[in-house]
């Protein structure tokens, strides 16, 4: 195989060397999309690299997420955080493996749909064994903490930017793959479930934000702890009105996908601004605590928006 | 560094390959007149060792002062090389067409250097490896992370541009480097017969490896 391997650009270019490419499609917007997604899936996979993860933490991290759900979801996360347990090491080495390989098999063209295809699978069995469905069967769902569940987010884009043009006129990158349709009734789903996690009592309490923000602040450098313990003490006690200006904020982002292109345009810009607003409270993902699996669920929002950035139609132009 | 023992000897390990088969592609393109990145590849050979250092103890060579002055340097010269690309210098096969990465890896060399000191004395207590380091309490740790990240999207840039079922092209020597003082058939200008990159897919893999373990080290530092 290697002998049929090549790096491209070179023969598009008289002067061309290694890391130029020759034969390969331009970035389009989905490419650069998927590429983003793969860059998230190389982070995550050195995350689990991290000295923290080959340690009972991690098993105990997954065991936490039992806690409040029913005994059939729960039953299996008891039990795979118990084997883990056992062989943390092996196994962890494996699981970031996997991850990092994810994210270059994402990048490497010929094994793009593979790599999704098996980014779904793991997605949703991490879904449920590492996250117990973010909490949504627990009622401790809240989009502060990364409701409905950050790994989700992953397997909903690998569906989104599948290398397919089943609607190839679809305004929008997300559209092209499943269709404009069903993927507009995925970002009404979506953000729609936000709106309504915004709403529940784990998110309304006085305090579930304020606290939320604190522990964010925990390990995290001086600028992003100043950050949430500031946002932290200006939303103490002020829990439910931030819930529903949360949830009406999402709301209108969620029913803004049946809105004309402009009006949707800007609630995109809204997303993403949310998406990075939640992150911010999420402590970045408290990636700087050493215990970070993942970057949490604000870059995945993010780039999920810009999935739906509709294109510019001639009559707009 | 604070990683499992076995861990961070795979990732010296692979830093080291890099180094000396960087080395090696400096002999091979210099004898066999195929052109290569000499910059990109003098600047691997340079910093797997480096990085091996870092990684473990047992590899440290040379003292972090020595080391912070050879990747400023190093940040210098790709710096230069990104104004000159940007003045309309014409591009050499011999010297890195992209040189932005580069620099950007030079400078978290610098960056990593500078932090490591402060946290060097208690991680080798602690560890027995060489260093356990942390940027969270320092001035500049909200660098760690865009630089982390910069890596990984150079190494999955690079991913996307490794085609299959392409032949590996045939170029010809680049004309008139006259600045570069090299002879005849090493980039200094005088037409030559095509011949084709030294390795580009192998190349590119040192890259990627490079991108990889130093974004590891970086995430480290978080």
């Amino acid at each position: 195989m290697s002998e049929s391997l090549a790096v491209g650009r070179a023969q598009a270019r008289p002067a061309g060397r290694a890391g130029d490419t020759a034969g390969v499609a331009a970035l389009d917007a989905r490419r650069k999309l998927q590429l983003a997604l793969g860059v998230i899936w190389v982070l995550d996979g050195i995350l689990q690299y991290q000295p923290s993860m080959f340690t009972q933490s991690f098993p105990d991290m997954l065991a936490g997420s039992a806690h409040g759900n029913p005994g059939v979801v729960a039953g299996p996360i008891t039990w795979s955080a118990s084997l883990i347990g056992h062989h943390v090491v092996v196994l962890n080495a494996v699981f970031a493996t996997i991850q990092l390989a994810l994210g270059l098999g994402i990048a490497w063209r010929p094994t793009l749909k593979l790599a999704l295809a098996a980014s779904i699978a793991w997605s949703l069995a991490v879904w449920w064994l590492g996250e117990g469905f973010g909490g949504i069967l627990a009622g401790t769902a809240r989009p502060v903490n990364g409701a409905p569940g950050p790994v989700i987010l992953y397997a909903i884009l690998a569906v989104l930017l599948w290398p397919a043009d089943r609607d190839p006129g679809a305004p929008s990158v997300a559209g092209r793959a499943t269709g404009h349709r069903p993927a507009r009734a995925v970002w009404l789903v979506l953000w729609g479930s936000l709106a309504a996690f915004a709403l529940l009592p784990s998110s309304r309490a006085p305090g579930a934000i304020s606290d939320m923000l604190t522990d964010g602040a925990d390990g995290a450098p001086v600028w992003l702890a100043w950050i949430d313990t500031h946002a932290a003490g200006a939303l103490n006690h002020h829990g439910l009105a931030a819930s529903i200006v949360l949830a009406v904020l999402l709301a209108l982002v969620a029913v803004a996908v049946y809105l004309p292109a402009p009006a949707f345009r800007t609630a995109i810009v809204l997303a993403v601004v949310l998406a990075a607003a939640l992150w911010l409270a999420q402590g970045m993902g408290e990636l700087f605590t050493g215990m970070a699996t993942d970057p949490e669920s604000g870059p995945l929002l993010a780039l999920l928006a810009l999935a739906f950035w509709p294109a510019v139609t001639r009559k707009e132009a | 560094m604070g990683g499992p023992a076995w861990l961070t000897a795979i990732f010296a390990a692979a830093s080291l390959a890099v180094a000396v088969y960087c080395a090696g592609r400096l002999v091979v393109a210099r004898r066999g007149r195929r052109p290569t990145e000499l910059d990109t590849d003098g600047a691997h050979v340079i910093m797997g060792v480096a990085m091996a250092g870092m990684l473990v103890s047992g590899l440290h060579t040379l003292p972090s002062a020595i080391w912070e002055v050879v990747f400023t340097a190093a940040a210098v010269w790709f710096g230069c090389r990104i104004l000159q690309g940007r003045r309309g210098a014409q591009p050499s096969p011999w010297r890195s067409s992209h040189p932005l990465p580069h620099l950007v890896e030079c400078a978290a060399m610098v960056f990593m250097f500078l932090i490591l000191p402060a946290s060097a004395a208690a991680g080798a207590a602690t560890s027995g490896m060489s260093m356990t380091m942390t940027s969270t309490e320092s001035t500049f740790s909200f660098l760690t992370l865009p630089l982390a990240l910069y890596l990984f999207g150079y190494v999955v840039c690079l991913g996307d541009r490794v085609t299959l079922h392409a032949r590996a092209p045939a170029l010809a020597t680049a004309p008139a480097s006259a600045e570069s003082g090299l002879r005849p058939g090493y980039g200094s200008g005088s037409p030559e017969p095509a011949r084709p990159y030294l390795a580009p897919r192998c190349a590119v893999v040192c890259k990627m490896t490079m991108g990889i373990t130093m974004g590891y080290m970086l995430i480290l530092m978080l």
